[in-house]
């Protein structure tokens, strides 16, 4: 714990002043965690300042006749310790005063009042050239309009007004829920450019209804509303009202219902819509409108609004939940805290709270918060920079600098100059330098696993397809799809009593033509036997011939496999043309993966040895399970496609050239790469079965291990290389 | 109604000057600022500063044959024009041959081209550095009248106030000359003198003089807002302010000055009636002394702080209670009470006789760390004064309670004109750009430096480096040169007094005297070996006789001129430098050396490990030889000016943050 030494330097210059807190300002009573504080509010400027119990009854005191030192004399007695030091003192006189609460019966200069002005203009002017992403425009006071609508809705505005709202949100979604499959579709439609006119129409009107929840509410509280505007969120207009009177409200109850005021009334919007929608036939403007609103009022809401970790409502209402005012800037503090005493291990540190309860919590959000950030800058700014890429470039630049460049210079600038490590500034700089280096060499020097990943089918390098012999009726099928056969086993038996007939007569014949032959040798007729003879042997020639084909009623499996295709029971009684298909019989040893590699990607496999690195294979039908595969090879770029399920047509997610009729040549050069399954050592070649022809996978490859550092570089590289010429 | 006239003009000045609040820029404004100082320095280049002095030498033989009236006439012409704010270079350059003109005629000396250089640098707004002995009163007197003729008013300041007086009266004839009046405040002069002082055009006198008669004016004006507020107080005589304002100020010795007196704000204070505190002091000291070093406490030196440990405070929560049981009431608030054991604690560790302070019949004087003068007006705030008090058991006075009090830095920005000299400028350019906006120029000498710097020596203990000092001392005296010691504390400078009274040597000792005493003591600090006289050993502490001129007899030439020691490194090195400047000025033979052991108080406050470190690898007495262990001097010598820095950081801050934040003037 810091020192605090009861005696100030500065003592003189507020010693005898006779300071009195402005008429107008507003002390309420609030309860953090069970400790009480007085929050004192300047209604005319919006000002605030949170007090404790001795510095309110300090405060108190000032009433214009007596000096600050009888003031503080007579703290001092009555709370010896606890009471504040004239240092403590001097900067709540100074806080007070700068805040316009407290009125002096110095006369103040007025050059030190215009100063005090200006640079209150100057800091908001920087703060808005901070915050641009989050720039603010007044509009109007929309006091009056408050004013106006909130005793319309005032008997709603309790308890049995939040039950009727709960019970037809819950009633809305009970209506819409069912038809989930159509929200769903309708999504794809509602964020398509197409859309975009609507949906920002919609987005400001659903907006401006939720900061009027948040106006009224806290007019119904008795705060004043003073401000409306639009706020530049990353420059798209979003509508705000200042409601921060509702800090004051002494109720931590109220000040949440304050907070959610926005959300109920959106939701409600939400809920409005929904039934809209359901009741509005399909196609029709008022459906699309409804559902515009529906979604934005929803998912807005549940995404934004409700977030904790963002600074928006859910925050201030977890902040007055947990009681924990500040919490954002307490959490960082605490943060900062626990780095300076445990790693810097700084003495003199002041904790940014006493309890315990409090400090976990500071903890935990702080953490949450971070961690929230990175996310959300990384997932932003990547997709973002994905679509609308110069943007996305400046937001990321932007968010960049505000979120890691600038506390990092802060945190730099501390280093060299700040006055609390003035005897320590080595072992500091030190530390700092080896947690960096220790960061840095997690990221930068040990190597992590890296890794890749394509799309792909699966193919089968010989033909699998079993096709009928002979044109016949179908009699028996011997197996059933998904079972497993030797070469040579019968599949299905079909009959074809026209060359069992046409067999019997060519076999009459050849008895004819043998009886013939026989007469003939017997008259010693030699030409005549001759001519029979020949006669016999093209008819032999011919009952081989349709035996053969009789033999191939009987369809037999060509290689060991498993039978895929439909139900043979099926084509019982079927009348088959020879040639047709029957079935397939598929080899799982036979069976490979074809993937496609964008030519972005196309860098790595030909640079790396094939046994260089691994795949895994998932099949989109069995994801739990990971197969391994053995890179066959790579073929160079081409364009044409190997299956159909690649294009964008097909599912897949190349696009084909237009030009091509065949729809199977891809706009961009595509690598190749061919990857056999691996089967189980010994396995029967039953067990290793998975996955069939055309069925399509999704490959990761394991490339050596690298640094993430080196991989991340990598990435941006390529995400970068495909947006701008380098 | 002249003189009402001239009253409200000086109240009218006072209230403007007050309106002026200069603050130190900071973050991007102070690279703004820099590049702004750094712009402004454009023009007046050295190279450009010397081109315009050689100009004005070649006017001066022109001047030099005018007729006294007619040279009479030229400087009132001159004088015209810069009080109608008409001057430009020209007029300037021409201006400068009239003073110059007027310093030979009037005293015999004629400026030499390099002082022409300065006195240009001043005129400019510079701060320039001219080596100790290159007449820097000489240039300033000719460069004062222009500016007392542009700014109406010049504070010329210096470190005492034998000094004020003395360039005062020396200088008038040339500011006569000038149609100037001059005088110069000191300390014992009343309100009407002072008054009558300070209507004069060029007020010659000491930082704190100025400064607290700038302040206490504030106090006396209150909340007035403009001089036509404050006119009923013109009515009463002597209610209007001291000083009119400020308006232009030249400081000589400008880093002593503006640097090393900025550590301490100057405070007005008056006299507690209320409150009998002084048996609680030495009941605090009385606790003190029960608590052990090591297992309660712990000192840091450097920061002049006590800290308790856990064990300390348990044991003194016993004894407050037995205190609090005995009624004595301020016993009972555990953190007030502990604070003043602390104090206790620090004045018994960190405050010495002999070095932050010495007692003068019966009472405790402050002792100026920097200079090694008493400070009988001072005390320490807070009770600081009174824990001394305490400890040494002399009576414990009132607690005092500020009135106002001002940072130096914020007085000196104040002024609208601001310029300065020194010997020793170059180390603190970075501080006289950031917080004055003064560039500084370093002027080169007239005639070529032959001064010898020997080695310095480094000794393991301090026994062995005094041996070694006195034996030095002894040698040199034998070979008939003067010798000049420089101690950093009092209590050195008598400890060296007395070891060489031991061995016979006469010697003289400077030490918190008065100035003027000093100053003729200090003149004879460069006799040689004559008939009947032996050659000179002065003993002093760093800024004894400061501003003193040490002339070297011809048997003191002969003999290779004064030799300087330093028996310590001081806290920074430009002090150092400017000790070590006393000898080899104008050319004159001379040499330095400087003597340093392990146990100075220097390595012990800033590199207290290394230094451990440094014993335990060396051996023998002497360890000149060691490079290393040299450079550790540096360190601990730039640990130190780090730590100063910091120090007059923190006040700057401190008042600015007052300024603006705290309601009131």
């Amino acid at each position: 714990m810091a020192e605090r030494p009861t005696f100030s330097p500065f003592w003189h210059r507020v010693r005898a002043m006779k300071p009195r807190l402005r008429p107008h300002v507003q002390i309420t009573r609030q309860f953090y965690r069970g400790r009480r504080w007085h929050v004192v509010r300047d209604p005319s400027s919006n000002q605030f300042y949170r007090l404790n119990p001795i510095a309110h009854e300090f405060v108190g005191l000032f009433d214009g006749t007596r000096t600050v030192e009888e003031i503080w004399k007579i703290v001092l007695e009555r709370h010896g310790d606890a009471a504040p030091t004239q240092g403590e003192a001097i900067q709540l006189i100074s806080q007070l005063y700068n805040s316009n609460l407290l009125s002096a019966d110095v006369s103040p200069e007025t050059e030190q009042l215009l100063r005090r002005g200006r640079e209150r203009t100057k800091q908001k002017a920087t703060q808005q050239a901070i915050g641009i992403m989050y720039f603010k425009i007044r509009v109007f006071n929309p006091d009056r309009y408050l004013a106006w609508i909130e005793p319309l809705l005032r008997p709603l505005l309790n308890v049995w007004g939040f039950g009727l709202w709960a019970l037809f949100v819950i009633f809305a979604m009970a209506q819409v829920l069912p038809e989930w499959e159509t929200l769903k579709s309708g999504f794809d439609s509602a964020i398509a450019p197409a859309n975009w006119g609507w949906l920002i129409v919609v987005f400001i009107v659903t907006k401006a209804i939720h900061e009027t929840g948040h106006g009224v509410i806290c007019k119904r509280y008795g705060g004043q509303v003073p401000e409306f505007g639009f706020m530049l969120l990353v420059l798209f207009p979003a509508p705000y009202v200042d409601a921060s009177a509702a800090w004051a409200l002494p109720s931590k109850w109220k000040r949440m219902a304050v907070g959610a005021g926005g959300m109920i009334f959106e939701l409600f919007v939400a809920s409005v819509a929904a039934l809209i929608w359901k009741n509005s036939p399909d196609g029709s403007v008022v459906r699309q409108v409804a559902y515009n609103a529906m979604f934005t009022a929803s998912l807005s809401t549940i995404l934004f609004n409700a977030n904790p970790l963002m600074r928006f409502d859910g925050y201030f209402i977890l902040s007055d939940l947990l009681e924990v005012p500040n919490l954002m800037q307490r959490s960082m503090k605490m943060l900062q805290y626990l780095w300076k005493v445990h790693v810097f291990r700084l003495k003199n540190e002041t904790p940014p709270t006493g309890s315990p309860a409090e400090a976990t919590i500071l903890v935990v959000y702080g953490v949450a918060a971070m961690v929230y950030r990175v996310f959300l800058f990384i997932s932003i700014t990547l997709s973002v920079m994905g679509r609308l890429f110069a943007i996305g470039l400046v937001l990321a630049v932007w968010t960049g600098v505000m979120w890691f460049v600038l506390p990092v210079g802060k945190f730099v600038h501390w280093l060299a100059t700040g006055s609390n490590i003035a005897d320590c500034r080595g072992r500091v700089i030190a530390t700092s330098l080896a947690s960096f280096a220790l960061l840095f060499g997690a990221i930068g020097l040990i190597p992590f696993d890296d890794h890749r990943r394509a799309r792909g089918v699966i193919e089968s390098v010989e033909d699998t397809g079993v096709f009928f012999g002979t044109t016949g009726f179908v009699q028996a099928a011997h197996v059933r799809p998904g079972q497993f056969v030797r070469a040579g086993d019968p599949l299905l038996t079909c009959s074809n009593d026209q060359m069992v007939a046409q067999l019997a007569q060519l076999e009459a014949q050849i008895a004819e033509a043998e009886a013939t032959e026989q007469r003939a040798m017997g008259n010693d007729q030699a030409a005549a036997a001759q001519i029979a003879r020949e006669q016999l042997a093209a008819l032999h020639e011919q009952a081989a011939y349709v035996r053969e084909r009789l033999g191939r009623l009987v369809v037999r499996a060509p290689h060991d496999g498993r039978v895929v295709g439909q139900d043979l029971q099926q084509m019982v009684g079927s009348f088959v043309e020879q040639g047709a298909a029957a079935c397939q019989v598929v080899d799982p040893a036979d069976l490979r993966v074809v993937a496609l590699l964008d030519q972005r990607e196309a860098a790595w496999p030909t640079a790396l040895g094939l046994e260089e690195f691994t795949a895994e294979v998932r099949l989109y039908s069995r994801v739990q399970d990971a197969l391994g595969a053995d890179v066959e090879r790579v073929v160079a770029l081409q364009k044409s496609l190997p299956h159909a399920s690649f294009t964008a047509q097909g599912g897949g997610q190349i696009e084909t050239d237009p030009e091509q009729r065949s729809g199977l040549l891809a706009k961009d050069p595509q690598l190749k790469m061919y990857l056999r399954l691996a089967h189980a050592e010994g396995a029967a070649p039953d067990e290793g079965w998975l996955g069939m022809p055309g069925e399509r996978v999704a490959l990761r490859f394991t490339l050596p291990s690298k640094p993430l550092l080196v991989q991340w570089l990598d990435r941006l590289h390529k995400m970068v290389q495909g947006k701008v010429n380098i | 109604m002249t003189q009402a006239l001239t009253k409200y003009h000086a109240m009218y000045e006072a209230v403007r000057s007050r309106r002026r609040r200069p603050e130190v820029p900071k973050g991007l404004d102070a690279l703004a600022n820099k590049a702004v100082v750094r712009a402004r320095n454009l023009r007046a280049r050295p190279a450009w500063l010397m081109a315009q002095a050689r100009e004005i030498d070649r006017l001066s033989p022109s001047i030099r044959g005018l007729a006294e009236a007619a040279l009479d006439e030229q400087i009132r012409e001159a004088r015209d024009r810069f009080v109608r704010g008409r001057e430009d270079d020209a007029l300037v350059r021409r201006s400068l041959a009239l003073t110059r003109e007027v310093a030979r005629r009037v005293t015999g000396e004629e400026p030499f081209v390099v002082q022409l250089m300065g006195a240009l640098a001043l005129y400019h707004g510079r701060i320039v550095e001219m080596l100790t002995g290159e007449g820097k009163t000489l240039t300033g007197s000719i460069a004062a009248p222009l500016l007392a003729w542009k700014h109406k008013h010049l504070h010329v300041l210096t470190v005492n106030d034998y000094l004020a007086r003395r360039d005062a009266e020396s200088r008038a004839p040339i500011y006569n000359r000038c149609l100037l009046a001059v005088g110069a405040i000191q300390q014992e002069m009343d309100q009407a003198a002072r008054f009558e002082v300070y209507a004069r055009q060029i007020v010659y006198g000491t930082p704190k003089q100025i400064t607290a008669d700038y302040l206490r004016d504030q106090i006396r004006m209150g909340q007035m807002l403009s001089a036509w507020a404050g006119r009923q107080q013109l009515v009463q005589r002597g209610g209007g302010p001291l000083v009119p304002g400020l308006q232009a100020c030249l400081v000589d010795e400008a880093d002593a000055v503006l640097i090393d007196e900025g550590v301490v704000p100057l405070i007005i204070a008056r006299s507690r009636q209320e409150d009998e505190m002084s048996e609680v002091y030495r009941t605090a000291a009385g606790l003190a002394a029960r608590l052990d070093e090591g297992p309660d406490y712990r000192i840091e030196h450097v920061k002049r702080r006590a800290e308790l440990k856990r064990r300390g405070e348990a044991r003194l929560e016993g004894m407050f209670g037995d205190l609090a049981a005995g009624g004595e009431p301020l016993w009972r608030a555990t953190r007030r009470a502990e604070e003043l054991v602390r104090q206790a604690l620090v004045a018994k560790h960190c405050y010495k006789h002999g070095q932050q302070y010495h007692t003068v019949d019966g009472r405790i004087v402050i002792v100026d760390e920097y200079t090694g003068r008493f400070l009988p007006d001072r005390s320490w705030e807070h009770g600081l004064h009174q824990a001394v008090e305490a400890k040494e058991g002399v009576t414990v006075t009132a607690d005092r309670e500020t009135l106002a009090r001002m940072s130096f830095q914020r007085f000196f920005r104040s002024y609208p004109f601001l310029c300065g000299m020194t010997g020793t400028a170059a180390d603190a350019t970075g501080e006289m750009e950031k917080v004055y906006g003064r560039p500084v120029v370093v002027v080169p000498t007239n005639r070529p430096l032959i001064r010898g710097q020997w080695p310095t020596r480094v000794f393991r203990t301090g026994d062995a480096k005094w041996h070694a000092i006195i034996g030095s001392i002894a040698e040199l005296h034998r070979a008939g040169r003067p010798v000049l010691v420089g101690t950093r504390s009092i209590a050195a400078s008598e400890f060296l007094a007395e070891r060489l009274s031991n061995r016979g040597l006469t010697h003289t000792v400077l030490n918190a005297l008065h100035d003027k005493e000093e100053a003729e003591l200090i003149a004879h600090a460069g006799q040689g070996r004559k008939a009947g006289q032996e050659p000179a050993i002065t003993v002093a502490t760093n800024m004894a006789g400061r501003g003193t001129d040490i002339l070297l007899d011809a048997a003191a030439r002969e003999a290779g001129g004064l030799h300087v020691m330093l028996t310590e490194m001081h806290g920074a090195q430009r002090i150092d430098r400017q000790f070590i400047g006393r000898a080899g000025r104008q050319g004159d033979p001379g040499s330095a050396q400087t003597f340093v052991s392990l146990d100075d108080e220097l390595v012990r406050q800033h590199t207290k490990r290394l230094g451990q470190a440094a014993l335990r690898s060396t051996g023998g007495e002497e360890i000149t030889g060691s490079p290393l262990v040299r450079r550790l001097f540096r360190l601990a010598q730039r640990r130190s000016e780090a730590h100063a820095r910091r120090g007059r950081e923190a006040v700057l801050r401190q008042d600015d943050w007052m300024e603006k934040y705290l309601p009131g003037a």
